[in-house]
């Protein structure tokens, strides 16, 4: 299992809920707020943490994919 | 039954419903939940509109593109005559729809964004030190809304906007007069029409400023260059002040009060100040301020829990009744700040949540733990039975005297 990150940020209002909740994963733009992903692959152990950003985002920005590992 | 053997249709709900408890949303929350998640209230006026109780279909409904914010949409739902008055002809982009809305609000989100409102934190630290030192430099009792509730985003916005301290007073006493439902609809749009002609000066004496802050910033960026015109500017530096300020005083009044009802809780924060950003989202859930928030009107056709909502139609989704919702907050009546609340949706949901909450979570993290840290004895000077509770636009209490 792998799991990504991908972010629409054409849809992001910059409310900075993700930046907040996974700070580690998703920041903010210093020009105009919207989402800056800082890595769109997802350590074990921080699935909760990411999918918790997701479901947080006021606008569904944010989409975290599992996808079975390439063998 | 009837006599006939027909079962009679329940009478419609006025609505807004008038609270039981201070603190708690109105009970038909719960039993329309339960019995009729996506109903047709009546409103003061005696038009109708569709009501949602589920958080799920509220986070639904908040998030469909075809739910305007658009006051000067013909039928737009109000809470009554005062909030029809000064709601009815604003052109600022809480009230737009996307792609307007988007364009406007992304003018100002760099500056509300997390990482930069977190260093205000060392300021707000000291900001909020010397207002404890003055209350407790004093006998006691004191009035919390007045010492500490009122002034610590009074002094943020004034800090932000870069305006005058000692103007901060008339802001106080106007977005209080403005925001009210309880004075005639006149007073409070002379009230708006004050705060909007102060920022139409401050706007002329800034047309030349080469300075850094962010009135400036809007009038040599937006202004000048004919992406916003003057009153658009005037309009949105007064939503700044107006979605920042009673909305902010209000939590840090209630959510004292609510520690203060919760000793318990109290005593888990204090035992383990870790809990802090926590309980300040369990809190923002529990009291959700914004009470009279997401008023819409459908601007297309709906699909909501079986219920086919046309054009036209207003929709009240209450963020009081999802933050209330069982299915996600398991026995959301009781005060808990262990519970994890960080879903809740007092800030709304949708392109128009809080541009400020980032801002707001460091100004109540600041406050709630200085006060509790200094005061762990803080209590009521006065007989709980005693508060007045006010009903704007935004819920507050009018004054809360304390001891410690
Ligand atoms: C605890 C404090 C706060 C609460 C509970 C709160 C609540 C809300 C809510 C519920 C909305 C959505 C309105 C809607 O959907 O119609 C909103 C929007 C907004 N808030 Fe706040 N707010 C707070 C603090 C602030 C602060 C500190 C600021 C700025 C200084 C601010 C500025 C705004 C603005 C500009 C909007 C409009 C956003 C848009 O339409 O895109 N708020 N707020
Ligand atoms: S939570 Fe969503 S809207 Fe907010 S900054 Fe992140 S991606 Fe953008």
């Amino acid at each position: 299992m792998s799991v990504k990150i991908e972010v629409m940020r054409e849809r992001c209002m910059g409310a900075g809920n993700c930046a907040e909740v996974s700070p580690d994963y998703f920041d903010q733009d210093s020009i105009d707020g919207t989402v800056v992903l800082l890595r769109s692959d997802v350590e074990p152990g921080d699935e909760h943490e990411v999918e918790t950003a997701a479901d947080v985002c006021p606008v569904a920005a944010i989409l975290v994919k599992k996808t079975a590992a390439s063998v | 039954m009837t006599p006939t053997g027909q079962t009679e249709a329940p009478a419609i709900k006025r609505y807004p419903f008038t609270r039981t408890s201070p603190l708690a949303p109105a009970p038909e929350f719960d039993e329309l939940r339960t019995n009729d998640p996506v109903t047709q209230v009546e409103l003061w006026n005696g038009n109708r509109a569709w009501l949602a109780t589920r958080y799920e279909d509220i986070r639904a409904l908040l998030h469909n593109p075809n739910l305007s914010s658009d006051t000067m949409r013909e039928g737009f739902p109000q809470a009554n005559a005062t909030a029809a008055s000064f709601r009815g002809g604003q052109r600022v982009f809480a009230r737009m729809d996307p792609p307007q809305h988007d364009e406007h609000r992304l003018m100002l989100t760099a500056d509300f964004m997390v990482r930069h409102v977190r260093e205000l934190r060392p300021y707000l630290d000291e900001l909020i030190d010397n207002f404890l030192d003055d209350m407790q430099a004093s006998e006691g009792p004191v009035d919390l809304v007045k010492v500490l509730a009122q002034p610590v985003p009074a002094n943020i916005i004034t800090r932000l906007l870069d305006l005058p301290p000692e103007d901060s007073e008339f802001f106080l006493e106007r977005v209080n007069t403005w925001m009210s439902l309880e004075v005639e609809p006149a007073v409070s749009a002379q009230a708006g029409a004050d705060s909007l002609a102060y920022f139409d000066r401050l706007i002329t004496s800034r047309l030349e400023s080469t300075a850094d802050d962010l009135v400036s910033r809007l009038i040599r960026e937006r202004l000048l260059t004919g992406q916003l015109s003057r009153a658009e500017l005037q309009h949105m530096l007064g939503l700044i002040l107006v979605g920042g300020f009673d909305t902010t005083a209000n939590m840090i009044a209630l959510g004292t009060l609510t520690f203060i009802q919760h000793p318990d809780q109290l005593q888990v924060l204090l035992d383990d100040p870790s809990l802090l950003p926590n309980a300040v989202e369990e809190l923002l859930r529990y009291l959700t301020v914004a009470h009279h928030v997401a008023y819409r009107i459908a601007a297309g056709p709906i699909e909501i829990a079986g219920r086919s909502i046309r054009e036209g139609d207003g929709v009240i989704a209450p963020l009081m009744a999802a933050n209330y919702d069982p299915e996600v907050f398991p026995s959301p009546h009781t005060f808990d700040i262990q519970r994890d609340a960080r879903g809740h949706l007092a800030f709304g949901y949708g392109v128009h949540q809080c541009l400020g909450q980032a801002l707001a979570r460091v100004e109540l993290q600041a406050v709630f733990g200085k006060l509790f840290q200094r005061l762990p004895n803080i209590r009521l000077a006065v007989p709980e039975n005693e508060l007045r509770f006010k009903d704007s636009l935004i819920y507050g209490v009018v004054a809360l005297p304390v001891t410690w």
